[in-house]
């Protein structure tokens, strides 16, 4: 708790509460209070269930695991040896993470042999993609901060590179291992967009069933039911997390060691540019067969869909509307993640509920809260649901747990010595705050900008939602075109796909070269 | 002490909820870009009234179509798509007395009986009810909705390849079960496609209750390939139309040859696909009044409209379905290759309401899974 901010810092988390309970809490509660029967809990003991259940969680499983093995390795190089085009390297296996689904999903559909899609390997496939990048920052950055003395003891003792690794750095690494993979878990086990594109009819996690549940068998309370089914799961694993996060975050400000050196030998540098040259084409390989659809129509390079894409007046409105949506969430998310970010750090620790409140967009299912928001904002003088506003708000409520806890690690880390001695010195609070904290957080809040943009660019799921007619966004276009016939309509989908891969390439680029801070990386 | 402190902080809360409340009501009520319909009360909009019309994602009817109709009653229709007919029905039930529009285009005869329970609309006996389509007519109890258009869920088959092969190609649902049909068939699921639910409907009407699983486990054994939607059937997975699948037979309707032909360049001298006319369901689309519109009147005028012959007439081509106006003239080239089968399988829609679930249950588990 800081002293000097205490005061200010009560109203500081009024707005983060408010947007809450608001947007999140009181539609939550109010479709469970309208929809939900007792009896519809016997749908949890129903085959259906079970299987969808066992499907959720073991394809969670194997991807956790798959992301895991594939990132080790790189982290590996990136943590420990300086080589050509490093920094890139990181950059770009970054790329995916922030990609939207819809976007990966056409991409694998794209790339993948016909035999595996519709299957739950192309699902677990297409998990890996999207989060081995996050993996490997998490774990590089805690490796870099393991003291290279620790490495050359080992081995002067005679230890072997494989039982360094095994019995040095492993356990070290155990508890950034154990973090991230209860993130990727989390992300498996909720994941929508990928199951309903990659998975084919016959495979369905508890997030495309209560879609199915609600929206095909109109059994809203079924769906409710399986809704808090899933509550519960990830409410314990977030739980858990923040668990984790905290006893992680103590390491954070940790110091950095330079065990980057060059590689020193030719095993070394073999090892170094296999691992690189594979995940570079790893990343890259479903984004090249996008661009390539977008610009072959029966074998021949044409350009036609690119230029239809800027042309066509339907398409070019869903661009302006996609741009203006990002503006809209970068400057509402970014200002309610930074007052919550704000009150956790320098209020009382009664504030801490923040962490788990601004979490729930992220744990409770997209439809039930799609569906709350439908039924809440319905009198005057909140009738929004025709209201273009509902969707660019759909958007903070995704981004503003992310753009939280992007900022809240950067102002936690400041030394209260800075902050004192500008005290000392006769600043007002105020200017303290401004001149210190907010310079100091300016990166943060640079890279949680960016990440909203991105949130808000590839936000399918909330969005198919809401949308009304003249408000689509990039994303849903790329559905609403693929759904038509015809090569070249097709291709204009590709184009627009390329489009948003392009901007997250950017906005990773903004990200890593003016946003984090150099040593983490 | 502590209990004061967290007291105070509550009053804080409430005080700025009720600030922020107000602030955000103001905001919505001047807000220019609040296109809802459901904010007529708003004066700068007194003088003319516009309607939304609620419609599933593949509405398409020619763009100037409503045109006509704001010249005649100086109404404005706004279509608000809202998923797909199933998406439809549920959030409309979840708003029912409070709609999110005022008139609702594309409850089937799948769905009517959940959307009737769910007193969606506000019953109303369109001035065109007497050339509106008699088997369809019968399907609505108490004019809650009027039949707007029919169609035909059927196999369709790519007639080249069959051709190609000297194979005859399958004219009966009990056909596909045999080896000769292995691998070959393609199907929507009915999980997430109306297509695919009309299909598995055919096949309970064709087998009954008792015989229809049974008859889906020969097809699994077969090789049926089971899709998403009918998009990805038709212009993936199916040869015989502009996508490069590998599977011959499909489950399509009755109207998709017309449509191969006229939206083709060059036109093909003879339809590159034809229809199983044994194995055809017949699907019957309604529209209604949403029970709780403040414009009733003018969402009566509406059907009238949807119901009359000038847009029905518009529907063959645009939707490729029949118009229920029996007065509407058919496009020749429509007429010449689409096929409207004389007895089309159809279960009722209150036994579909019934076991529309235990049967979706029972294709999960035994068909998918």
């Amino acid at each position: 708790m800081i002293n000097a901010y205490r005061h200010t810092s009560k109203w500081l988390v009024i707005v983060p509460v408010i947007a809450m309970l608001v947007f999140v809490v009181a539609p939550v509660l109010n479709i469970f209070s309208m929809a939900i029967q007792i009896d519809s809990f016997a749908l949890l003991t129903t085959p259906t269930t079970r299987n969808v259940v066992w499907f959720t969680t073991w394809q969670a499983i194997i991807s956790t695991i798959m992301v895991l093995l594939f990132a080790i390795p790189i982290a590996a190089i990136t943590a420990n040896f300086d080589f050509f085009g490093r920094r890139m390297l990181i950059s770009l296996i970054s790329v995916p993470f922030i990609l939207p689904t819809v976007v990966v999903g056409v991409a694998f559909l794209e790339l993948l042999p016909t035999s595996i899609h519709r299957s739950a390997l192309a699902i677990i496939i297409a998990h890996i993609y999207f989060n081995f990048g996050l993996v490997v920052r998490i774990i590089s950055n805690r490796w870099q901060q393991i003291h290279p003395y620790l490495d050359d003891v080992a081995r002067t003792l005679g230890a072997s590179r494989t039982r360094l690794f095994l019995t040095v750095t492993l356990p070290l690494l155990k508890k950034s291992l154990r973090s991230a993979g209860l993130l990727v878990f989390l992300m498996c086990f909720t994941s929508y967009g990928v199951v309903r594109i990659l998975g084919g009819p016959a495979k369905s996690t508890i997030e495309t069933e209560i879609y199915f549940q609600a929206m095909q068998l109109g059994d809203v309370s079924g769906a409710l039911v399986l809704s808090i089914s899933q509550l519960v799961v990830v409410g314990v694993l977030i739980l858990l997390t923040t668990q984790f996060g905290t006893t992680n975050s103590a390491e954070f400000g940790q110091t950095v060691y330079s065990r980057i050196r060059r590689p020193q030998n030719l095993g070394q540098k073999l090892f170094i540019a296999s691992i690189a040259l594979m995940s570079t084409f790893a990343v890259l390989a479903p984004l090249v067969s996008v661009v390539r659809r977008s610009i072959l129509v029966g074998e021949r390079i044409n350009f036609f869909a690119w230029h239809v894409i800027f042309t066509d007046p339907e398409i070019f409105k869903s661009l302006t509307t996609s741009l203006k949506y990002a503006i809209f969430t970068i400057a509402v998310s970014t200002t309610i993640g930074l007052f919550s970010a704000c009150a956790i750090v320098y209020g009382s620790t009664r504030y801490k509920f923040l962490n788990i409140l601004t979490a729930l967009p992220v744990v409770v299912s997209a439809v039930t809260l799609g569906l709350g928001l439908i039924i809440t904002f319905d009198v005057n003088p909140i009738d929004w649901r025709g209201a273009w506003l509902m969707m660019p708000i759909a958007h903070c409520l995704v981004a503003i747990p992310i753009v939280m806890r992007i900022i809240s690690p950067t102002i936690r880390d400041l030394p209260n010595g800075l902050r004192d001695a500008s005290q000392t010195l006769g600043a007002t609070s105020w200017q303290m705050w401004r001149t210190i904290d907010l310079r100091i957080m300016q990166p943060a809040l640079l890279t949680a900008a960016a990440v909203a943009c991105a949130v808000s660019l590839g936000e399918f799921g909330a969005s198919s939602f809401l949308v009304r007619r003249n408000n689509e966004t990039l994303p849903l276009m790329i559905s609403r075109l693929l759904g038509r016939p015809g090569e070249i309509i097709q291709a204009q989908a590709y184009a627009i796909a390329t489009l948003l891969i392009v901007a997250c390439v950017a906005i990773i680029g903004v990200v890593d070269h003016f946003g984090t801070d150099k040593r983490a990386i | 002490m502590k209990r004061r402190r967290l007291k105070h902080d509550f009053k804080n809360i409430f005080l700025s909820v009720a600030v922020l409340g107000s602030l955000v009501s103001a905001c919505t009520n001047s807000s220019p870009n609040d296109n809802s319909s459901t904010n007529q009360d708003d004066p700068k909009n007194s003088d003319q009234v516009t309607l939304t019309l609620l419609a599933y994602d593949s509405f398409t009817p020619s763009v100037n179509i409503f045109d006509s109709f704001t010249l005649e009653t100086g109404v404005k229709v706004e279509i608000a798509l809202g998923g797909d007919a199933g998406e439809l029905v549920t959030k409309a039930a979840l708003t029912a007395g409070n709609p999110q529009g005022d008139v609702l285009w594309g409850v089937d005869n799948t769905l009517l009986s959940r959307a009737i329970e769910a007193k969606l609309f506000s019953a109303y006996e369109t001035r065109n009810i007497n050339e509106l389509d008699q088997s369809a007519r019968k399907l609505v109890a108490n004019n809650e909705v009027a039949p707007v258009d029919t169609g035909d869920v059927c196999l369709n088959y790519d007639v080249k390849w069959f051709a190609d092969r000297k194979i005859a190609p399958p004219l009966t649902l009990r056909a596909l079960s045999s080896a000769n049909y292995a691998n070959l068939l393609v199907v929507p699921s009915p999980i997430t496609s109306s297509s695919g639910l009309a299909f598995m409907l055919a096949t309970i009407a064709e087998f009954g209750e008792d015989g229809w699983g049974e008859y889906w486990q020969q097809l699994k054994q077969n090789g049926v390939l089971i899709v998403d939607g009918w998009n990805e059937a038709y212009y993936t997975e199916f040869s015989g139309s502009s996508g490069k699948g590998d599977r011959p037979i499909v489950v399509s309707y009755g109207s998709s040859p017309p449509a191969e032909m006229i939206y083709a360049s060059p036109k093909p001298a003879t339809a590159p696909t034809a229809v199983a006319a044994l194995t055809c369901y017949r699907q019957v689309e309604f529209a209604g009044v949403l029970r709780g519109t403040k414009h009733e009147r003018e969402a009566q005028l509406l059907i009238d409209y949807l119901t009359g012959i000038k847009f029905q007439e518009d529907l063959p081509l645009t939707l490729f379905v029949y118009p229920a106006n029996t007065k509407a003239k058919l496009p020749a080239e429509f007429l010449k290759y689409s096929l409207r089968p004389e007895l089309p399988l159809q279960i009722d829609p209150e036994l579909i309401a019934k076991n529309r679930t235990t049967w979706l249950d029972t294709f999960t588990n035994m068909v998918l899974r």
